[in-house]
Parts: C-alpha cells; structure tokens; sequence
C-alpha cells in the first residue's frame, strides 16, 4: 500500500529539531524547521482524514472528441466533441452510494446540451442483492448498460440500433434489484426492474395533393428513455439474467414487459388539425434480447440482439403493430503488447420505417496509449438497401478518455 | 455531586453502545482475500474494458471505484472486497 505521508520525514525533521540547538542553527531557521513540523503534521492530519472518513467522495468519468467525414454530398468533414461525461459518487461506508453521470455536448448550433444520463441511490443490502431507486441506464442487454462509454466502445460509434433511438430501450427511471451469486462452480448475475416505461411517437402522414388531409398515422419510434412522469400510469417490468460457464464467456438473457401509449404525433408535411392524444389506449409493449461475450488477454468476441414489439390497437389512431429489431456481432484483438487493437464490427437495424434501417460494417484500429486513453481510426460503411440507396459512409477519428 | 457525574457519563457511554455501529465505526469494507481478489480483478474486469492499473486510484479511491463496478457487472458483495484488498495492496 502506498503510503500517503512518508513518517520517516517527521521523524527526521523532529530530530532535527531536537539537535539543532547545539548545531547552531539561527532563531529563524528554526523558526522556518518549525513551520515546516508544522505542515508536515498538518499533512498527516489530513492524511489520516481520508484513510478513516465514512463517507466518501470521488469524481470518475469520461470524455471523447473527433473529426467525422462522410461522403454526403457537401461535407467537407466536422471536428467534435462527443460528450464530456463526469460521475459523482457519494459512498457512506459500504451501505449506500449516490451515483450520477452528466451528458455534455456540443450541438451544431454551437449550444451545450446537457443531460442527466443516470441518477440512483443504490442501497448494498447484502452481498447478493443492492437495491436502486432513481433514473439508471436500462439493464436489457449490455451495449447501454456497461459498453457505451467511449473509452471502453471498440469503435468511435454505437452500433446502429443501439443508440439513443433503437430496439433496445436506453434508461428507465424507477426501482431496480441486481446482483450476482454462485451456483456452484459458476457464476451468475441478475437485474430485475420496474419503471414508468416508455412512450410512443406516431407520424402523420398527409394525402397526397392535400396537406391538411390525413392518409394515415403510423407507429414512428419508441422513446424509451427515462420519464420523470409515467403518462399512462402503466409500469413496465423486466430484465437480464446471465451465466458464465466460464470466466471468459457470459450469455444474457433480457426480457420486458408492459405497456406504451402514444403521446406525441410528429406531423412532418401534415398541416392540418391533429387528432387529440386523450384517447390513445395503452398498448402491449414487449422487449426481447440475448447477447453473449468471450474474451482472452488479447481477444474478444461480443454480440447482441435486441427486439421490440408493440401490439396492435384498433382504438388507436395508429391502430398497427410495430416492430423494431437490431443486432451485432463484433470482434477486436490487441496486438504489440495491447498497444494496437482492430476492431471490426457487422450491424443491422430493422424498423417499420425502411428510411430508419442501416446495415452497417465498421473497421477500427486503436492505439491504447495507456488502458483507458484511446486513439481509434475508423471506417464505417453504412448501407439502406430497405430504402433502395446507400447510406453516408463515413470516416472517424476520436480520442476517448476514462478517468 | 460526583455520583451525578458518574450517572451522566453511564447515560453517555450507553447511547455509545446503542448507537455504536455507527458512531464508533470500524474499517471498511472488511479485508478480502487478496489472492482470491487478483483472480477475480481479471475474470470480471477486463470482460468489459481494458485492465486499469492499481496505481491508478488511491486506497478510498478504489472503494468507490469497485463498489460502482459491484453494481455494474453484478460483483457479489465478497468479490467486491476480495477485488478492493488486492488494488489496495497493489497501488
């Protein structure tokens, strides 16, 4: 353990100060080795203050910044910064820990957006269980819940699905047990949660000729991030539960039930007077996912498929079902003694709207300057075959820091 | 007079004993194995990112650090330990 104040310098420069009378040393040197008893006691003091408070303190996070150029017509190519990410951790003892991560970026606009990514208290209730309450990343899957930090994401992106509006939701905002426990030789870990859930967007789509006419009213997204007000009152429950046959391997299994309303119409090209929400039902809302991940010192291999369904509702003004489905299978492999690492990523993003699907190949290659500074070069090749053209194919460059 | 001292410092040192686990409160979390706790730091740390060096993080750093890490990756309450003592006993 490393000391944080070396003793052998207060006993020396006590000794010092005990022999330097008969060494004569003037009133204001010893004036000057008194001060500096002084501190140095002042150093231990504080010291000690640290090793033995209850409560702790401590500032944890990460932050990324890049250049991107894809090959739409008119760009010449952006730096930016992707986000700048502090967690605050309150720890009393090992009882309770308040965590909160900020989200800081800058938009196009030159303006600072700022979000609150997750806030919970976690209670240690026992060794098996730790009880949250507050706003947390959702536990369906891995990517959101433990890969999307920059400096530990293999690529500069999220795999298309993945994101912030994909098949798998993003945060919740409610109570949530986890925790991990033997059984036998293997290892096994669980979440299981109930939030207010999700709500549901739906486009309106004009008549052709006439823009104040509606033709039709579909199911557009599901915004599945944390709602400080659950709007229909109904709750979802769900979560993962995984097993290590061995140290290097984990498979998850997610699951989410409960239901989602629509309460936002995006009118696009509609112009006319839109239908009123008050009588949209509450409708099935279902999530499904595995995902598994093997890795060696030098080698890993992870994929995930997530699925959302949301039923049908013939009282609905978008009364069809619709489904979201994403997946992807990525391998990466460190090399030059973990200085280098390649990266390559297959994706596939599937949603009612063949305008939103992306087919994506990503190819990294980083420099690790130290485990949690990271260089990372990468080509994405994103294709739309759903909609009949190719997708912008793009160029990242990115510098991710965790600290 | 000085058996009403002695019935306030008795009344003292009983609300001290009731409300000892926390006023007088020992070191935490308690000490792991180290052993144990090297193997699991790399069974369950490197499952998501990149092994961070002990030296990294002080001694009170590292509580917070693996306590965060015990929510995240679903570490049992004796891993978390386990993990804390070999960082402490490696930085």
């Amino acid at each position: 353990m490393r000391k944080l104040f070396n003793n052998k310098s207060v006993a020396l420069v006590s000794l010092v100060s005990i022999l330097v009378p008969s060494m004569g040393y003037t009133s204001s040197e010893l004036d000057e080795l008194r001060q500096e008893v002084e501190n140095l006691r002042n150093e231990v003091a504080e010291a000690n203050e640290w090793r033995q408070s209850n409560t702790l303190i401590h500032l944890a996070g990460y932050a990324d910044m890049g250049y991107v150029n894809s090959d739409t017509p008119g760009d010449d190519g952006s730096f930016n910064v992707g986000t700048f990410s502090p967690i605050f951790h309150y720890q009393y003892r090992d009882l309770v820990m308040l965590e909160a991560e900020l989200e800081l970026k800058i938009e196009d606009d030159a303006g600072t957006d700022i979000a609150l990514e997750y806030l919970t208290v976690d209670w240690f209730v026992n060794d098996h269980l730790v009880l949250l309450a507050g706003k947390f990343l959702s536990p369906i899957g891995q990517f959101r819940q433990n890969l999307h930090p920059s400096w530990i994401n293999k690529l500069p992106s999220a795999p298309p699905g993945f994101g912030h509006d994909g098949a798998a939701p993003v945060s919740d905002l409610g109570v949530q047990g986890r925790g991990g426990f033997h059984i036998g030789k293997m290892k096994a870990t669980y979440a299981i949660y109930m939030g207010n859930g999700p709500e549901l967007k739906a486009e309106i789509e004009p008549e052709a000729g006439d823009s104040t006419v509606i033709d039709a009213i579909e199911l557009d997204g599901v915004e599945a991030e944390a709602f400080g007000v659950d709007r229909d009152g109904k709750k979802v429950i769900g979560g993962r539960f995984s097993v290590f046959p061995s140290p290097e391997l984990e498979i998850g299994l997610s699951l989410l039930t409960g239901k989602a309303t629509v309460t936002e119409f995006e009118a696009g090209e509609f112009t006319g007077v839109e239908p009123s929400l008050g009588s949209e039902p509450a409708r099935n809302y279902d999530v499904s996912g595995v995902d598994f991940s093997w890795r060696n010192p030098s080698m890993e291999v992870r994929g995930e498929y997530a699925n959302t369904e949301v039923a049908e509702a013939v009282s609905s003004n978008s009364p069809e079902a619709a489904e979201w489905t994403a997946y992807y299978l990525q391998y990466a492999y460190q090399f030059l003694n973990g200085k280098y690492e390649v990266a390559i990523r297959y994706s596939d993003f599937n949603s009612p709207h063949a305008s939103a699907d992306q087919e994506q190949v990503a190819l990294g290659l980083n420099r690790l300057f130290s485990n949690n500074f990271i260089g990372k070069l990468a080509l994405e090749s994103n294709d739309n075959q759903n909609a009949g053209r190719d997708a912008d194919d793009r160029w990242l460059v990115q510098l991710s820091y965790g600290f | 007079m000085k058996y009403t001292f002695n019935k306030s410092k008795l009344l003292i040192i009983l609300i001290m004993m009731l409300s000892g686990g926390n006023i007088v409160a020992g070191e935490f979390p308690e000490k792991g194995d180290m052993v144990k706790g090297a193997k699991s730091w790399s069974d369950n740390c490197m499952r998501c990112h990149n092994l961070r060096d002990a030296s990294e993080l002080r001694d009170d750093q590292w509580i917070t650090t693996v306590f965060h890490m015990r929510v995240r990756s679903g570490l049992t309450g004796q891993e978390a330990r386990d993990i804390i003592t070999f960082l402490q006993n490696s930085n």
